[in-house]
Parts: C-alpha cells; structure tokens; sequence
C-alpha cells in the first residue's frame, strides 16, 4: 500500500495517526440490527453475530430487534463504557438514514463520532436477496467482515464549523421568488433579488383570475410586488441575469450582469412620457403578441419596479442612429443610449431559485394545428383575452375576424402526460385553468356553449371538485372524455371541426367550434436550465430541478445552501408555490440564523509533498472544490476548499501521484475491506482456489 | 358521419368479423369467468407492446379510417385487451389496415396496429381463422403471391405496355415450389389448414 497516511491536517486533535501497526488493534463492538424482520426476515442475525464475534479485535457482538430506537442505543452506550470499546461497527440499513443517529449516539457515550462504522444489511442484502436467504446471510457476514476490518483503521476526526454570510440570493421574480424574498426581508435579512425581465412579477402577472376563489391574480399579487419594493431588506435587480456562483454554503460569490436598461433607474419616475413620444410599435411579449407596446416600455400597468426600459433591437435609434424622441421627451434625462451592461459582485449566505416555468409551445406541424389556424390559441393566450387589463379589455374574441366565439372547445393534456414528445408528467394546473377560465367565459357570456376535451379531470386541491361540479351544474359546460383525433378548419368561417371519440359513449363526435384553446401544460424555461448549469443543480427526468428527498426534504437541493422554490420544481399551483416558498425561505434562514454551519470533515486532503500540481483534479471535480495554489516550499500545489468537498473521491481515485486522500475512504481502508472480503475467514472455499475454480468454470 | 349503405356495412362485418360481433354485444353481465388472466403478457410474446400503457384517451378511434367505415374501435379493443377479456378481441381484428396512424398518434407510445397483428396471431393459433385468409394462403402456395391471376389484368397490363406478370416466367414452377417448401418447413400450411394445397 504505497497510499500516504491521512494526516487529518484540519483536525487539531490528531489522535494516533498510525494504527495500522500490527501491535494495537483497537476493541469493536458490533450491533447487528433485525430492523424487526426487514433483515431478520432474510438474514439469520444469530449466525451474523456469531461470525463477527470470532473476528479479531471484536470485544461485543449483540444482536438487536431496532438497534435505533432508545433500548438498541442505551446497549451501545453501555458496551462503550463497559468495555471501553473504541470502534462501533453498527450493521443495519443504509448510512444515509440512520448515520447521524448513531455518531450522536456514539458521541454521547465520549467516543468521537466518526469512529463508527455501518454495514448496510438492508438496502445491500436482505432487500435485494429475499429470496436466496442462506447467500443473503453469508452475504450479510462478507459485509461484516468487512466493516470490521475497515474500523478497525478509522480514525477520529473532528467536524468543521464555517461562518454564514447572513444575506440570501433569490433567482426569479414570480410569485414564489417573491414570497421567499419578503419572508426573508422580515425575518431581518438582506436580500438579493434578480429578476431576468424588466419586471418582477412572472407568469402569475399574466393570469386573469385564480382558481378556485376567483380572485384577480394581480390584484392580489401586485400588493405583494410593491411591498418587495419598498422593503429595506429587499435589494431588487430586475432585468439582471447571474452570471457565475462560486463558493460554497454560508459563503458564495455571486456574479450577476445589470442588462443595459438605457434609463437610469434613480432617475425615471416612470410617468410615461417617454413611451408616449416613441414611434415604433411592437407586440407586447406580454400580452404574448396580441397586444402592442412601444420600444420605450413598460411590461405591464402595474410593473415593479416602475422604470422603463429599451428594447434594443427595435428602438430606431440604435437601428439608424436618429430619432431621440424619448430623450427629448423625458424630463428628468433619465434616458441614456450609451448606457452599458453592469457586473455586480454579491456575497451571499444562501441562495434560493426561483425560475418558474415555460408553458408548453404546440408543435409546428402537430395535429391541433396551432401554428396553422387562427383560431386555435392556447390557454395562456386565453388568459390574456378574457383580462380586464388585456389587450381586449377583457372581452373575449376570435383572433381571425374580432367577433365573440359562441361555441368553444377547451383541448386538455397539450404537451403533457404525453409520451411521444418525452412529457410524460401530468402539469397539474391544466384541469383546473381550464375549468376557471370556461366558468370566466360562461359568467361574461352566458350563452356561450363550451366543451371541454378531456382525459381525465383532476381537481385535487381545496375547493376544486366543487368548482368542477359548478362548472357542470350551473354554467353546463360539457366535458367529452376523448383526445381529439382531427381538427379541420373551414376555409370561409374560420370554425373549426373537431372530431374526437367520447369513450364514454364508445362513439366518434364531430363538432363545430369558433373558437379552440389548447391547455398547454408546464416545462422548464430556458432560464433554469442556465441557472442549473451554473449552480451543478441535479433534474429529474422531466427536467425539472431535483429536490434532495421528495418527501422529507422538499426544498433542499443536493447542494447545501441553495434551495427550491415554485414551478422550477416541478409544475404547481400558486399556492403549493407559495407555500414551497415560505419552506425554502425557512431553510435558508436556518443556517443564516446560526450564523455558522457545520461541515462534514469526510472530505479530500492534498498530501502536498506528493502532488505535482498537475490540475487533474481540479479539471474532473464537479463541485470545484480544488483549487491550484503556490505551494509553501514553492511550485504549484492543489489545495481543496473543503466546504465545497462532497467527498466524493473522484480527485482521490484519479490523482496519478496518489496524493489525495479522502477521508474515511482512505485507500488503507479500503484496501482492508478488499483483504477481508476475500479472505479465508469462514468460507468453506479458499479465494484462490475460488478464483481458480471460476476461471475454469 | 354515415357509413356507405346499410347492406354494404352488413357485407363487410359479415366477411370480417363472422357474425361474432352480434354475438358479443348481446351479453349483458361479464362475469370472472370470461377474463383470461394475463393477456397482456400474451400479447407481448406476440410482438405486440404492453397494452397497459393506454390511457384510453380515444385517439387511436379518431384516427382510424376503418373506424369511419365501421363499427371498429381501437380503443376499446385495447380496453378488451388490459381486462382480459380475450374472445372478444380474436374475431375483430382483420379490418385493420395496419396504416400506423394510431402509432403516429398515440400519446402512450403504444402501437396498436401491432398489437392487432399479434392479436391475429393469437387468433390464428387459436384456430379462428376466417374463409378469406384461407383464400390468400392458398393463393399463395399456388401462383405465389395472395391475389389470384387474372387473365384480365394480363390483357390491361399489355395495353399499357406492361411485361406479363411471373406466372410467365419460366422459373415460375421452381420458385413456387421453393415457396411451397418453406411453408411447409414453418408449418404454416399445417397453421392455416391449407395442408392438402402443398405438395411437397
């Protein structure tokens, strides 16, 4: 074993550094768990214990129903203090779950905690081997053996404290970015808050009313958005992007690039003269191109903050040279075309993201023909014509001639739980929009015929089955369970034919409409894949970002200090994204309020005498964690930032000097593990006759 | 949409489906009794994907040109399928055209049309084999291919200028009775019961 000994540099307390000496071999105990018959079931724990019992340096070997519970940990603390072991070996379920629990336990009884030691039994053995029980079971003592053998060669270490910064980062301005920023604002602490458009305020801004109350979705949010505004706390950078995170929890520097607005913040009052003197017109994105805005503008009525800003690419004076209209118009000379992008350096402490979501484009050449016919529009677009705020003022009107539509189909499921284009996801607010929106129309116009093409209806949340069942009883909107197949327009009247099996009544319908909506589901935007990449955030199969455990830890991501909130999640409504918000706000403010977090000490350590300063570690790490520094006796040395370690051993397996360590991974111990794996020890074949005989075989 | 004429829609479910489908829709109760446990399993080992994927959405049936024409719908056959509710599925399935639309559509990714196909493989091996399948294979052990030679459409090919089908060919004789010999190598004339067409 040519492999450097750990010194365990960031412990001061060094402990013995060699124990590999044949001399002392230190006392373990060993604690096979039953985890009532979860391994028990398969396992036979009797014949465990007895195989670990017989192993050198093993002092006490029990056997317990749940070691984690009170009874199972009073026995270990006991063995410790009775028997004065010094390794714990604990063999149950998987480290991830029950780790903690046991170093604390261990910790109580004054040995260091991270002389411990799990066999995972359950996950690794009886689980998948319920049906071979004697192999389980001498699987079960391999794996002992193991663990055994790798205590024996664990060394104290002792976990690090870091300073958290108590300023948080927010990523996106929707409603739950929103929420998390002013929750942290009043908890007390400074927040950042960057917002990719000149407004925040997201999709939720777009919306006409929220299901199921019926309340105006800017109404109830454009409070929300000036209170953010006004707070002290709340430092907001809108039409800002980040551009790079380095750093690790507690600590992170955070470049973020102020888009070149050409209006000076501190100077607009946004009273609008500006936008009045403009000539060119352009459709509002907003009003997502039915209705128009100016190349000075402003979003929407109610934008936060109220400035105005420049589209670039249509304003005359960056296309000829000429024009400066707004300029003459403004009166406080807050307009200034030479005006450039600005870069920002934050530290902050935690950082929460916020990126929303895209709603689901029909496909080009798809069958409901969106990009073909004018008078299919999508759900989105219907929120925008049926609000009061909207380019229509809220009446409701076919694109194609302008008049009322009088028979309305809703297509539901657009772009999701759809396996051919990879969503296989349901988006969850489809139903529901479709619903709210078909009882909008029915309540402005009530003779209007809606139906509503369905798969299945899911109204899950609090008032939502009641809403449907008034959709139905009161208003008569019809629900046809079948996708449509076909939808064909008639060349003169611009309706459109849908035909569709109702597979209730096992019969193919065919029907006329003015007017057809497709409820297009939720995606990732383009923003959180950027922001993923920057951040190393994990997704999951929908391209959504992962959460750390999709029950117990909702919020958290893999990274410690950055979390989760609203749709870039996964697809939720606005008061699940609410509430996720205010989660992801509390879990930031954890570590902020402590003002200090711990690290675990299980990570890489560069023996600098060894290292040749050659960058391969620093090029394969996925976290950056090394970095390349001048060495004390001169040269280029690697040197981990040990909060951003994750301990994966990546640096450590590819090093070519071997001059990194993992801690707890030691190439020692694992090496030990490997010896005791095939070693004679009860095994009816020898390992290299085993060998040979599988050579052969 | 209306359907040809009456009698025309009676002619072609009698050709296809056999009288079975009247049969089936006179029953009032499925009972267990009529559920054949693993179907689906069946249909897979016939080259069919795994039926319990559909969500019953009814595309496939809005698609499906048969369906226009008659009373066929491919969702509810898939329906059949995931219930096991397997005689109700063996004596349908020739009418369709395998023109992949419902694939083309499906959002499950499930492929109908093969499923079908299995389905007529299963339908077959069960010895539901109906007359005009039988027609086809012997026409096939015969001239080689499943349509009869025609005297006639020899006379339209030569006044387009068209060269006479193989049945001319010199070589005829000797490819049809390579053909012959495969098809009793693969025991398909046994399959069909067209055993006494192939003389080996």
């Amino acid at each position: 074993m040519t492999a450097p000994e750990p010194q365990n540099k960031g412990t001061p307390q060094g402990e013995p550094a060699k124990i590999a000496g044949a001399a002392l071999v230190p006392k373990v105990g060993v604690f096979v768990c039953h985890c009532g018959s979860n391994i028990a079931g398969v396992v036979d724990c009797g014949k465990v214990r007895e195989a670990a019992e017989k192993l050198e340096g093993v002092v006490v070997a029990k056997e317990n129903k749940y070691t984690c519970s009170d009874l199972g940990q009073a026995e270990i603390i006991k063995a410790i203090k009775e028997h004065g072991i010094e390794r714990v070996v604990v063999a149950s379920c998987s480290p991830r779950l029950h780790e903690p629990t046991f170093r604390k336990c261990i910790q109580q009884a004054g040995l260091n905690p991270y002389l411990l030691h799990m066999v995972n039994l359950r996950e690794q053995c009886s689980w998948v081997h319920s049906h071979e029980k004697d192999k389980a079971t001498e699987k079960a003592i391999d794996l002992v053996l193991m663990g055994v053998s790798k205590a024996t060669r664990l060394e104290p270490l002792e976990a690090r404290e870091v300073p958290v910064e108590p300023t948080s980062l927010v990523i996106g301005g929707g409603v739950a970015g929103i929420q998390a920023a002013l929750d942290l604002a009043n908890m007390g602490f400074k927040v950042y808050l960057v917002e990719t458009q000149p407004s925040i305020g997201g999709k939720m801004a777009q919306l006409d009313k929220t299901f199921p109350t019926g309340d105006c979705a800017i109404c109830i949010l454009a409070p929300k958005m000036v209170e953010l505004a006004r707070n002290p706390n709340i430092t907001l950078l809108s039409y800002a992007d980040v551009e790079e995170v380095k750093g690790y929890i507690g600590n992170y520097d955070v470049k973020v690039r102020k888009k070149a607005r050409y209006v000076h913040e501190d100077k607009c009052v946004g009273c609008g003269l500006c936008s009045d003197a403009c000539p060119v017109k352009v459709d509002n994105e907003f009003d997502l191109g039915f209705g128009q805005r100016k190349a000075i503008y402003i979003p929407f009525p109610q934008a936060v903050p109220l400035k105005y800003t420049i589209d670039k690419e249509h304003c005359l004076h960056f296309k000829t040279g000429k024009c400066l209209l707004c300029v003459k118009a403004c009166t406080n000379e807050a307009v200034d075309h030479e005006m450039e992008d600005e870069i920002l350096t934050l530290k902050v402490g935690t950082i929460i993201v916020a990126t929303g979501y895209e709603t689901y484009v029909p496909m080009k050449k798809g069958v409901y023909k969106y990009w073909e016919y004018d008078n299919v529009i999508t759900g989105l677009e219907l929120e925008r014509l049926i609000n009061a705020s909207g380019p229509t003022g809220g009446h409701l009107i076919r694109p194609s001639d302008g008049t009322t539509p009088k028979r309305i189909a809703l297509v539901q499921c657009v772009g999701s739980r759809n396996k051919k284009i990879g969503n296989n996801y349901c988006s969850r607010v489809c139903c529901m929009y479709a619903i709210k929106n078909s009882q909008i129309i029915m309540e402005h116009e009530p003779s209007t015929e809606i139906a509503v093409y369905y798969n299945d209806i899911r109204a899950f949340g609090k008032g939502f089955e009641e809403l449907y069942h008034r959709v139905r009883e009161d208003y008569g909107v019809e629900f046809i369970r079948g996708r449509p197949a076909k939808l064909s327009e008639d060349p003169k009247t611009k309706n459109i034919k849908i035909r569709a099996e109702e597979t209730l009544l096992n019969k193919i319908t065919e029907r006329e409409f003015d007017l057809v909506v497709l409820s297009t589901g939720l995606r990732p935007s383009e923003g959180s894949k950027r922001i993923g990449k920057i951040l190393s955030l994990t997704t999951s199969p929908d391209g959504f970002f992962q959460e750390a455990h999709p029950k117990l830890r909702p919020v958290d991501t893999a990274m410690d200090g950055i979390y989760l909130a609203g749709c870039c999640q996964g697809p939720k409504d606005i008061p699940d994204s609410v509430a996720q918000a205010k989660a992801a706000a509390s879990s930031a403010a954890a570590p902020m309020f402590a003002k200090k977090v711990t690290i675990e000490p299980l990570t890489a350590w560069v023996n600098e005498e060894v290292c040749q300063g050659c960058g391969l570690c620093v090029e394969l790490c996925p976290y950056g964690s090394p970095e390349l520094v001048p060495g004390q006796k001169g040269g280029t040395k690697a040197h981990i930032i040990e909060a951003l370690c994750h301990g994966c051993g990546t640096c450590a397996a590819s090093c070519p000097q071997k001059a990194i360590v993992t801690r707890q991974f030691t190439d020692d111990q694992i090496y030990c593990e490997i010896q005791a794996a095939l070693s004679e020890h009860g095994r009816k074949q020898a390992p290299k006759k085993r060998a040979e005989a599988e050579v052969s075989g | 949409m209306k359907g040809p004429n009456q009698e025309e829609e009676k002619e072609v479910e009698k050709v296809f489906i056999g009288g079975l489908h009247e049969h089936l829709t006179e029953e009032k109760v499925i009972d267990e009794s009529q559920l054949v446990p693993n179907f689906a399993d069946e249909i897979q080992k016939y080259g069919g994907k795994d039926v319990m994927t559909c969500l019953q959405c009814g595309n496939c049936t809005g698609v499906c040109p048969i369906s226009l024409k008659i009373d066929y719908k491919t969702r509810s056959i898939i329906k059949y399928c995931q219930f096991g509710l397997k005689k109700y599925t063996l004596g349908t399935r020739w009418v369709c055209a395998t023109c992949y639309r419902c694939y083309e559509h499906c959002p499950a990714d499930l492929n109908p049309a093969e499923v079908m196909i299995a389905l007529r493989h299963i339908a077959v091996r069960e010895g539901i084999i109906p007359p005009f399948i039988k027609t086809a294979a012997t026409n096939l052990v015969k001239y080689g291919q499943s349509v009869k030679p025609d005297p006639e459409i020899d006379k339209i090919r030569h006044e387009l200028g068209l060269g006479p089908i193989h049945s001319q060919d010199p070589e005829y004789p000797k490819v049809i009775r390579e053909i012959q010999v495969l098809i009793h190598a693969s025991k398909y004339d046994k399959l069909i019961g067209i055993q006494e067409e192939v003389k080996v």
